[in-house]
């Protein structure tokens, strides 16, 4: 085919800016995707995570940069010249084409002789076999998503890209087709990118995870670590939930910087710490807070709240305690034990940590 | 955007007997009574049977009730540019003048594209006893002889205007179509000639084989109205339209007309926007109406716009005014007609549409208007104007032949 | 009232299938929200078509000119088929030139005003439908003015020595150019309604699967808007076969289309009534074979 090119090896993005106007969709950034990974770009919409990925197809064009796969450098081509297959978000698949059809459509295009076959074997993959003569009128959203997938994979490109693969699926639907993603990724063994705006969704399929805000790449990394130590506020806030407070460093102690937030003394690990003067938001995950009824002893920070809300949610318990500055703590209890911490909104209790779980990031956005 | 002239004027019909024949005379007659079984059969069928035809006889004739006296109201269709208008062709002078006289609101349609579609639309309800609001249509003597021996419109009472009594000339008062203008009045009259740009065509055009030649052709419109048209071609031929010419004639010219067209000298075959294809420049000349190339010469503004009468003759046709069967209001009707009788007003309606007017007296009003026009012999033709330049009127077809002639028209010049 | 529904239905000839049994409930309603339908195509369709098949059986009153009489005079039909029926092939042959050139305009028009027109998009829009505005008969009579022999058109081509004939006006080629500007909009809507009801993303995807340009647009684009071609062509062609106005007012002396000869027979011949009945019929006909063929090849499931 005129023009195809046979590109192997990682998935590189470097220096890629894609204006539209005055406004700046992605801002001068370098991503690199090792070849057979699961990669998540997640971030808000507007964030550029979809043009990122449009940019990789070649249904957009960088202002500046250049897009390589292995040594290939695959900007300016278009998208039919590229070993990159999509999955769009609403499927996109062809009306007017039976399921079979659909899936054969890229390797015919490639002039693929046993296109039918290929077709067969990528319907099989996707458990998508008996509907083969159907339309895809005639399917169901999940059943749509499934063929979509097996439309690009049947081309066994070099990357993969899903646009909010799962966006119009309902929960339980979307946790189903998370796990077969996530096995046929595996088994096919294809570098996929997988854009969303589901931090849970990212945090379960992908090995890493690039968070995506204003154009730019906040943070990439394994989803446990962008979890356990975000390195910007927005990340913190934007991955899992946090109870964050504002305050001054004020001092260290040992490995431990030392700061106030609103009349409360916390430590933060060092190497935990984004900056070390000035000023920081503290940080702590709900799961990381011990709630209890008196004053605990040990060597963790602790501060005293009364309990605004209680919820029951089976595996565990979340609380709302109002803290003595003004703010409101989440926090979640394994319920462990035969009988339940038996708190109501209105009690007092003491909230603790381990300051080995704090972080501490800028308190401004760059 | 200026409006599609629609135009057609049509032939006077014969003084020939031959109309009696056509009317309800006995051929006409005993054709039916041998289809009357069928008729009643399919009456019988269904009730979309179509409508006997008219028994004949003055005795079946009903008339409405006239209101005229209570609703001073008339409603009139005409045809285009036919009625003297004031500067901003917005409104008659004639027509207020009549209004403020005798306190009737008329109400002027000039919706008569031609009299073939207007007969076509009305004719039915009339038939059918129902009314089409109006009270007066203009329509050309043949199609006024259709409507007479159909019954579809009033007989008038004479006695009832005096002016058309006194003023009505000589030769109309015998129409053959309606002996004693018991039916109908004329409105105008008028001639079908050749009519050509003499500085486009370069040089004067005397008689129709002055139109076949190679520096006009397809440069020539001529009227779909057969009896004028094919009237001209027989006449050039040699023919007396006039006389009990038969279908053999008829033939010769049509075929003469098509052959005229099939080698491209005649372009179109108009009735009704002919006037467009003179003004636009595709036609530079053709078999034409009277009136409407001097008013196209006025419009212009170009005096080279000619009407002559070819050597070979030409014809002479009027429209005629009538009161359809069902209408209510034929003394507002008869009121109105005596009114354009008065020859003051008649001059003055002349001098603006510039055919032929048929009231006596109106000549010696026009010398008041303009004594140029007083002269013109177009639309104050003497016997001698009319002899001298061999000018006829087609005689009339009786049904049968009126439908075999227009089929044969039709197919042949028309939707070939 | 279910029994009132059906029987006031059932004379209209609408005979539905037996309702499944879950479906039984909702059935009389069914029928009562077709009873206007069934009840206005009775009324203004099929009677006058039964009028229009009992005219065209008709004969004439020897001797009365424009008076019929009840009859099966299939010579009518005859006389349609035989006398007519090179009027009949020129319909078919301008009204399918003029669909085919209404096609090869609009179909990029509609996908310039789909996809590319952007913020012109619906000055674009008006101006496909500006036409309407006006009437048919005037616009076609503009044309006639705009074509003529010392308009400037002709002027200008004369000029550049690319009409030898010196006449645009009054050729077959002014009728067919007429056509297809009349009954451009009517291809014009359909193919932008079907190609901007298309989901960007899914051409996208064929570009994305390795087709070209080209192949996209055949393979993925094309096919998607075959609703919108169908109904442009049908809406095209079936008016333009049964037109006459452009004929009359654009066309050539010789070489008439049917529909001039229905008209004239309509209007201008005493008695012609039942030959332009025939005529109306055939016409009828011989569209909805035309139709019906042309749909069964090219058919999509949906209509637009």
């Amino acid at each position: 085919m005129a023009g195809f090119k046979e590109a192997q090896g990682d998935l590189r993005l470097e220096s890629v800016t894609k204006t539209f106007g005055d406004f700046v969709a992605v801002d001068d950034i370098d991503l690199h995707v090792p070849r057979g990974s699961f990669f998540a770009l997640l971030g808000p919409s507007g964030c550029g995570k979809t043009t990122t990925l449009r940019m990789i197809a070649g249904l957009e064009q960088p202002t500046s940069g250049r897009v390589l796969i292995g040594d290939t450098d695959l900007t300016g081509s278009r998208p039919y010249e590229r070993p990159v297959n999509t999955v769009f978000q609403s499927y996109a698949l062809f009306p007017h084409l039976t399921i079979r059809d659909n899936v054969a459509f890229g390797p015919k295009r490639r002039k693929a002789a046993d296109a039918a076959t290929l077709a067969a074997d990528a319907l099989e993959l996707v458990q998508m076999t008996q509907f083969a003569g159907r339309k895809p009128a005639q399917l169901s959203g999940g059943q749509q998503q499934r063929v979509a997938l097996a439309r690009a994979l049947v081309n066994h490109p070099e990357v993969l890209l899903l646009d909010e693969p799962l966006g119009a699926l309902d929960l339980k639907l979307r946790r189903e087709m998370q796990v077969e993603l996530k096995r046929i990724q595996t088994e096919v063994g294809l570098t996929f990118i997988h854009v969303t705006h589901d931090q849970e969704e990212a945090m379960t399929m992908a090995d890493t995870v690039a968070v995506m805000n204003k154009g730019t790449i906040e943070q990439l990394g394994a989803p446990a670590d962008l979890y356990d130590l975000p390195r910007t506020r927005f990340v913190a806030n934007f991955l899992g939930q946090a109870n964050t407070g504002v305050g001054a460093i004020e001092g260290t102690d040992g490995d431990h910087l030392v700061a106030d937030v609103l009349g409360t003394k916390v430590r933060i690990n060092k190497a935990r710490s984004q900056v070390h003067d000035g000023n920081v938001l503290f940080g702590v995950r709900p799961e990381k807070v011990q709630v209890s009824r008196t004053k605990p002893d040990g060597v963790g920070n602790d501060v005293k709240g009364v309990v605004r809300d209680v919820s029951f949610l089976g595996v565990a318990t979340s609380y709302l305690v109002d803290m003595p500055s003004g703010t409101t703590w989440s926090c979640y209890e394994q319920n462990l034990d035969v009988d339940p911490i038996d708190l109501r909104p209105g009690d007092e209790v003491w909230l603790t940590w381990n300051p080995g779980h704090a972080f501490g990031v800028a308190a401004e956005d760059q | 955007m200026t409006p599609i002239p629609r135009r057609t004027r049509r032939t006077l019909s014969p003084p020939a007997a031959a109309l009696t024949a056509a009317a309800s005379g006995g051929l006409s007659r005993r054709a039916l009574l041998g289809t009357g079984a069928a008729a009643s059969a399919g009456l019988a069928l269904s009730a979309c049977a179509p409508p006997a035809p008219p028994s004949g006889g003055p005795s079946s004739l009903k008339l409405p009730t006239d209101v005229s006296d209570t609703e001073k109201i008339l409603k009139w269709s005409n045809w285009t540019a036919y009625l003297d208008m004031n500067g901003k062709e917005t409104k008659s002078p004639t027509l207020t003048a009549f209004m403020e006289q005798t306190g009737i609101d008329v109400s002027y349609s000039e919706d008569i594209e031609d009299n073939d579609s207007y007969y076509a639309k009305v004719a039915p309800q009339l038939r059918a006893g129902q009314s089409i609001d109006r009270d007066i249509f203009t329509l050309t003597d043949w199609m006024a002889t259709r409507v007479i021996r159909d019954q579809l419109c009033q007989p008038l009472e004479l006695i009832q205007m005096p002016n058309v009594v006194g003023n009505l000339l000589q030769p109309l008062k015998d129409a053959s179509f309606d002996p004693g203008r018991a039916h109908s009045i004329t409105w105008q009259s008028g001639f079908a000639g050749i009519g050509y740009n003499r500085d486009k065509v370069g040089r004067e055009l005397k008689s129709l084989d002055d139109l076949w030649t190679d520096d006009l052709k397809g440069r020539i419109v001529v009227l779909s109205e057969f009896r004028d048209t094919a009237a001209l071609v027989m006449q050039s031929q040699g023919v007396d339209i006039e006389s009990d010419w038969g279908r053999a004639e008829f033939e010769n010219a049509v075929g003469f007309i098509e052959q005229k067209i099939d080698e491209g000298y005649i372009r179109k075959v108009k009735g009704n926007s002919y006037l467009e294809d003179l003004t636009s420049g595709n036609a530079v000349a053709g078999i034409t109406w009277s009136g409407d190339i001097f008013v196209l010469a006025y419009d212009t503004q170009d005096p080279s716009w000619t009407f002559t009468i070819p050597e070979s003759g030409g014809t002479l046709w009027s429209d005629n005014m009538m009161v359809p069967i069902t209408s209510t209001r034929r003394r507002n009707a008869q009121r109105l007609m005596d009114y354009y009788y008065d020859p003051a007003v008649a001059a003055q309606v002349a001098a603006w549409v510039n055919y032929v007017c048929p009231v006596d007296g109106a000549q010696a009003e026009m010398e008041k208007i303009d004594p140029d026009l007083a002269e013109s012999p177009w639309i104050f033709p003497t016997a001698e104007f009319i002899a001298d330049n061999n000018i006829q009127q087609f005689r009339v077809l009786n049904s049968d032949e009126d439908i075999e002639y227009s089929d044969m028209w039709s197919s042949n010049v028309m939707g070939n | 009232m279910t029994a009132l529904a059906h029987a006031a239905v059932d004379p209209g000839g609408v005979d539905p299938a037996p309702p499944a049994p879950e479906a039984a409930k909702r059935s009389w309603t069914a029928y009562l929200l077709l009873l206007p339908g069934v009840l206005w195509l009775g009324v203004f369709f099929l009677l006058p078509l039964v009028q229009l098949a009992a005219v065209s059986l008709q004969s004439r009153y020897p001797g009365f000119a424009g008076y019929y009489y009840r009859d099966l005079n299939f010579a009518n039909y005859a006389s349609a088929l035989t006398d007519y029926a090179p009027h009949f092939a020129r319909s078919f042959l301008y009204a399918g030139l003029a669909t085919l050139l209404a096609f090869a305009l609009a179909y990029p028009l509609a996908y310039a005003m789909a996809f590319k027109a952007g913020k012109w998009r619906n000055l674009m829009m008006i101006c496909v439908i500006a036409p309407f505005f006006t009437s048919f008969i005037l616009r076609t009579f503009a044309w006639s003015q705009i074509l003529a022999d010392e308009g400037w058109v002709v002027g200008g081509l004369e000029l550049l020595h690319l009409l030898p004939g010196g006449q645009i006006i009054n050729t077959p080629v002014a009728v067919v150019a007429g056509l297809t500007y009349n009954f451009l909009p009517f291809m014009v809507l359909p193919i932008y309604a079907s190609l901007e009801r298309a989901d960007p993303r899914v051409i996208e995807a064929g570009g994305d699967l390795y087709a070209n340009g080209f192949t996209t647009f055949r393979t993925v684009t094309l096919p998607m808007s075959m609703p919108g071609v169908l109904a442009g062509t049908l809406l095209t062609f079936i008016p333009a076969a049964g037109d006459f106005v452009n004929m009359e007012l654009l066309g050539p002396q010789q070489g008439k289309m049917v529909g001039n000869v229905i008209n004239d027979q309509f209007l201008a011949i005493p008695g012609g009534y039942p030959v332009a009945a025939a005529l109306s019929f055939t016409l009828m006909a011989a569209i909805l074979v035309m139709v019906f063929l042309y749909v069964r090849r090219f058919g999509t499931e949906e209509l637009v």
